[in-house]
């Protein structure tokens, strides 16, 4: 999968993921989980910062996401941990759409 | 464990395939039973999945951006580039050196006095053309269990390229031997190291691995055996210098029988995700096994060690002391069991690990664990993860240090408690330089 300049890479269709619903992608080797959300797309790590849980397979509560393996509470749209035992973000990438074409740019 | 069955669609999804199997078999030439174990070890490697999440082992080590189908058997004629520097014989008077690269072995030589009294060391390949009668009761014996994950299982269906030392009864090889596996990159490597050493028999044996390029990356699925008979004594160090995108999985093992004595020493410098399984067995009186492990992580690099002290016989002594700095957004997991059978009386066992975070993004996770089913031993843990220590580096910059020489010394300080162990100069300064070298400063984010 190339980027394009700006370092944003094509990660899926729009339709590709149910609203509300969350789907794991691989950018440049890393996993994360992609949410898409009343119209809006957010892309966090797949990685819960207590314990490395797979936040992507976790249920979707609003703009949260609960780690399948502690309950940690994540905000999807800035990675910031919400509740216990997590205490540290989750890092959250940019998301950008275009026409049906859905982009992600990793930050850090 | 993975179940131990065949299958009959053994076309597998990824780049080592039946097919590729069998050309790469009738390549071989070798004996009717390791062609056996060839065979029933791909069985498994076709049936297994790679592992996830969901197992404990593997709980914090996520191998799904692995794509077993980008890779295949080494194959073709290996480069010729210039090769790798060996950082681990520096001013080393050696009785013998083995070489492989990007898998293949490409050159090997040994002292022809001790090859007159027996000794055996150079490629696998080609002394198990020679002696594979004498080799069969050790290859894939007590110390390799190619059923253990996929990872074991395509290792051994497909190893090739490896490394063989074999000292006789009561012959010490006084001056240490040498074997280096360099891979260039995007190459594999999926070499096999065996070392026995019969009864009274003494050796050292510096093992290390390296890439052609820092960044470079590529596959290594390997084993080590290390059998060690009563009364013999092997030094053995492991040096895992690969470049920073190489995906490194191995299953390394000692047996170690009645009165023999291991010194084992890992380095872990390299690789973008490192899975190792480092077991000692202690299985005669008396045995005895010093572990050290000393590693340094940095970037996104991911190490993970497993390691195991398995008393089987009373009387025995392991030792074991892992310690670990992480820089960056690295990241370290180490598992330590020590596991004492009902017959194991009088057992002295200790494991410690100890991480240093030279970043507040790095992550160390330490699990150390004890499964006694003997009354009557001495065994105990430790495990520390912590942050350097600003009031030392106060004091050393107040005593005129930069903050960075400061961190330094902090770090050499850390470490020092596990080069005192390591009774190998030349291994002590290659691993204190390496390190040296990758510390930066102190990062708070």
């Amino acid at each position: 999968m190339s980027s394009d300049t700006s370092g944003f890479v094509p990660v899926c269709k729009v339709g590709d993921v149910a609203d509300p619903g969350k789907a794991i992608i691989e950018v440049e080797d890393r996993l994360l989980a992609l949410f898409h959300l009343d119209g809006e797309f957010y892309c966090i790590d797949d990685l819960c910062t207590h314990d490395g849980g797979p936040l992507g397979e976790g249920d979707l509560e609003g703009h949260e996401i609960v780690c399948p393996r502690h309950g940690a509470r994540f905000d999807i749209r800035t990675g910031k941990a919400l509740t216990m035992p997590a205490t540290s973000p989750t890092a959250a990438h940019e998301v950008r759409v275009e026409g049906d074409q859905v982009f992600v740019r990793l930050r850090a | 464990m993975i179940e131990r069955t065949a299958t009959n669609t053994m076309l597998t999804a990824d780049g080592f395939t039946e097919e590729g199997f069998e050309a790469f078999l009738a390549g071989r030439r070798e004996p009717p039973w390791l062609s056996r174990v060839r065979r029933e070890a791909f069985g498994a490697f076709a049936a297994a999945s790679l592992p996830d999440r969901s197992l404990e082992e593997w709980r914090r080590t996520d191998v799904r951006p692995l794509k077993l189908g980008s890779w295949t058997v080494p194959a073709g004629a290996p480069s010729t580039a210039e090769a790798p520097k060996a950082l681990l014989h520096e001013d080393v008077d050696l009785a013998g050196q083995a070489a492989t690269r990007d898998g293949q072995a490409v050159d090997a030589w040994l002292d022809p006095a001790l090859a007159r009294q027996g000794v055996l060391f150079g490629s696998l390949d080609d002394l198990l053309r020679e002696h594979g009668d004498r080799l069969q009761p050790y290859l894939f014996g007590r110390a390799a269990d190619p059923f253990a994950d996929k990872f074991a299982a395509l290792h051994a269906a497909f190893w090739c390229g490896g490394t063989l030392l074999f000292v006789p009864r009561g012959v010490a090889v006084e001056r240490p031997l040498h074997m280096i596996s360099a891979l260039g990159d995007g190459k594999v490597d999926l070499g096999h190291t065996l070392v026995v050493l019969e009864e009274g028999a003494e050796a050292t044996l510096l093992a290390e691995t390296a890439s052609t390029a820092a960044t470079d990356g590529g596959l290594h699925c390997g084993a080590v055996e290390l059998l060690v008979a009563p009364g013999a004594s092997l030094r053995y160090v492991n040096l895992q210098n690969w470049g920073q995108g190489v995906w490194h999985f191995a299953h390394q093992k000692a047996v170690v029988e009645r009165a023999g004595r291991i010194q084992w020493t890992i380095g872990a410098l390299g690789a973008r995700l490192a899975k190792v399984n480092q077991q000692v067995v202690l299985s005669g009186e008396e045995a005895e096994a010093q572990v050290n492990g000393v590693m340094f992580a940095e970037g996104r690099q991911h190490l993970a060690y497993v390691t195991r002290q398995h008393h089987e016989a009373s009387r025995c002594r392991s030792d074991l002391l892992y310690k670990g700095a992480l820089q960056d957004r690295s990241q370290l997991v180490w598992r330590g069991m020590v596991k004492v059978d009902p017959d194991a009386q009088k057992t002295d066992g200790y494991q410690r690990n100890d991480v240093l975070m030279l970043s507040q993004a790095a992550r160390g996770d330490s699990i150390p664990g004890l499964e006694i089913e003997a009354d009557d031993v001495r065994c105990s843990h430790g495990a520390t993860v912590g942050r350097v220590d600003d009031e030392l580096i106060f004091y050393a910059q107040s005593r005129g240090l930069r903050r960075k020489e400061a961190v330094r010394l902090v770090v050499a300080g850390f470490f020092q408690q596990v080069f005192d162990r390591i009774t190998i100069g030349s291994v002590r300064e290659a691993l204190s330089r390496a390190i040296g070298q990758r510390i930066r400063e102190y990062q708070e984010t």
